[in-house]
């Protein structure tokens, strides 16, 4: 469960990147966030991973408020959510496998458990048999399901995905938004922030239209997404 | 709990497997950490050795009472008796200037030198053991005071008045040494850590997305930590590597030397124990730089 109430968000400079933002999202909804570039969408997922912190408003995950988290419980509230970040966030350095096990890594998990776990969630995204593969040598498509990849390893109950069909074709993307849609199926809270309307009309899931860092009617925010 | 062990275990080794990353500055870092630590390592064994030295000589507080170079043969037989038969004197022994010349020789190893000399310029000496009861600087220093009175006697050398001074110069090496430590452990705590930085930016990135995925600053914090550890653990290897060097280049010289003085030998043998305070001592400073770099340049890494 993830709840915004009049949320804002502004940047060191000045830059109004949230305006009272104010929505919930309930435990097992799947939710698309739609808007321009510079809307405020991974600011959006920022602020419920605790990497920024809203200027005003109150956050709530999982009954947790994050206002009131102290700085060592991050970490914690981190492992809950699974995120695929915009710009993956992989290590270049390390092995396909490396990265996937690194959130079981940093909780201490027995090796075999690992290696197990890593097994069938690459398997699920489709990339079994590419475990000793260097990120650097996949294409985007599959670096991006890397990164799915590691974001439900830990089996979270939340799964966070900022624009995760980036530059990929129809036919990829719509594997991709299946996989999440699995998720949800199996209770997981989805919220993916895109500009694919094509996903987003093929699901007909609910939709959070931001433009300017405010929420907006669909009619409002229509007319940027088209350009 | 053993689960525990194995863990550091694992990333005990997963940091040695690092080091090759940045194998540079690891082994300057090292190298530099072993030769720091050397220095007053030296000053700690030779003070060891110099208070070994004047133990040696403490059980016997002797004097040496020169005559005049002129004195009649007769005259140093009486004086002889006179310092013998005092009550206050257990042992006197008579060096001729002939015996004093050969024991110069042994000692000096000037044999060829010597034999140019025409005449021998060493006077006769007579040395002498106060009684137990007499033997403290005190006592030492009234006897002398009594004894230098008596007509024919030039000089009264007190031994225990040298082994004062040479306990003293000690004392200050020792207190340079202490003073030097401090200022080396600084130093270490500063080149560590700042080789420790470099190593936590050259990470940044892992650092953040570690961070990203849950990682608690412990576990982040974790393998420099072991990374400091190591270092001042290989430091003080290479101390005890130079130390063995030094040892061996000097051993021989110094044995002949420790015959001549009747020494076993003239160089303390630190015992494994105190090789052993090194390593922690050196380890858990390397601990301490990496914890107070981690402190200051972990928290500076945040995740975008
Ligand atoms: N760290 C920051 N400091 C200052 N301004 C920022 C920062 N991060 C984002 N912004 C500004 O906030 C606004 C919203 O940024 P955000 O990244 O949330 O947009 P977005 O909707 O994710 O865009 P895109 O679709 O291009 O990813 C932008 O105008 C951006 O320039
Ligand atoms: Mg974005």
């Amino acid at each position: 469960m993830i709840q915004l109430d009049r949320v804002s968000k502004e940047y060191p400079g000045g830059h109004q990147a949230l305006k009272d933002v104010s929505f919930t999202l309930d435990q097992g909804e799947m939710a698309f966030v739609l808007g321009h570039s510079g809307a405020g969408k991974s600011t959006l997922f920022k602020l419920i991973t605790m990497i920024e912190r809203p200027s005003t408003g109150r956050i709530v995950v999982d009954g947790q408020e994050l206002h009131h988290l102290k700085e060592s419980k991050i970490p914690a509230l981190r492992r809950e959510i699974g995120v695929i970040f915009q710009d993956h966030k992989l290590l270049y350095d390390r092995t396909v496998f490396d990265n996937v096990a690194l959130p079981l890594i940093v909780i201490g998990m027995p090796d075999d458990e690992i290696r197990k776990r890593v097994r069938a969630a690459l398997g699920k995204v489709g990339l079994s048999g590419k475990e000793r593969a260097m990120p650097q040598t996949l294409s985007g498509g599959e670096q991006q399901r890397v990164g799915i990849a590691r974001a439900v390893i830990n089996r979270p109950n939340i799964l966070l995905a900022d624009e995760p069909t980036g530059n990929l074709d129809t036919d990829l993307s719509r594997e991709i938004i299946d996989i999440f849609s699995d998720f949800n199926q199996v209770g997981v809270t989805v919220l993916i922030a895109t500009h694919d309307l094509q996903q987003v009309e093929r699901l007909k899931k609910r939709t959070i239209h931001l433009a300017n860092g405010e929420i907006v009617p669909i009619a409002q925010a229509e007319p940027e997404e088209q350009q | 709990m053993k689960a525990y062990f194995v863990r550091h275990l694992q990333v005990l080794f997963a940091t040695l497997g690092n080091m090759r990353r940045s194998p540079v500055a690891s082994i300057t870092t090292i190298v530099i950490i072993g030769i720091s630590l050397l220095l007053p390592m030296i000053l700690y064994i030779t003070v060891k050795s110099g208070a070994q030295l004047t133990e040696s000589w403490h059980g016997q507080p002797q004097m040496s009472v020169f005559l005049k170079p002129d004195l009649a043969d007769n005259e140093a037989t009486l004086i002889f008796d006179e310092l013998r038969l005092h009550p206050k004197i257990s042992l006197a022994e008579f060096v001729t200037p002939g015996q004093a010349l050969e024991e110069f020789r042994a000692i000096s190893g000037l044999e060829m030198e010597l034999d140019f000399l025409d005449e021998n310029p060493l006077p006769a000496s007579i040395v002498i053991l106060p009684i137990t009861f007499a033997q403290n600087s005190n006592e030492l220093s009234l006897l002398r005071d009594e004894l230098v009175k008596i007509d024919g006697i030039d000089e009264i050398r007190l031994d225990l008045e040298w082994t004062d001074r040479f306990n003293s110069i000690l004392g200050n090496i020792n207190r340079a040494a202490q003073l030097l430590s401090a200022l080396l452990a600084i130093a270490l705590i500063l080149i560590t850590g700042n080789t420790i930085k470099l190593l936590i930016m050259n990470r940044q990135q892992e650092i953040e997305i570690t961070k990203l995925v849950g990682g608690s600053n412990r576990f982040v914090r974790r393998p420099f930590l072991y990374f400091g550890a190591l270092y001042g653990f290989l430091g003080a290897l290479v101390t005890l590597f130079l130390l063995a060097i030094a040892a061996s280049v000097l051993h021989e010289p110094l044995s002949e030397l420790a015959q001549l003085y009747q020494q076993s030998s003239l160089i303390y043998q630190p015992s494994l124990r105190e090789f052993g305070l090194l390593m922690l001592f050196s380890t858990s400073l390397g601990w301490c730089a990496a914890r107070l770099s981690v402190a200051q340049h972990l928290g500076e890494i945040k995740p975008q």
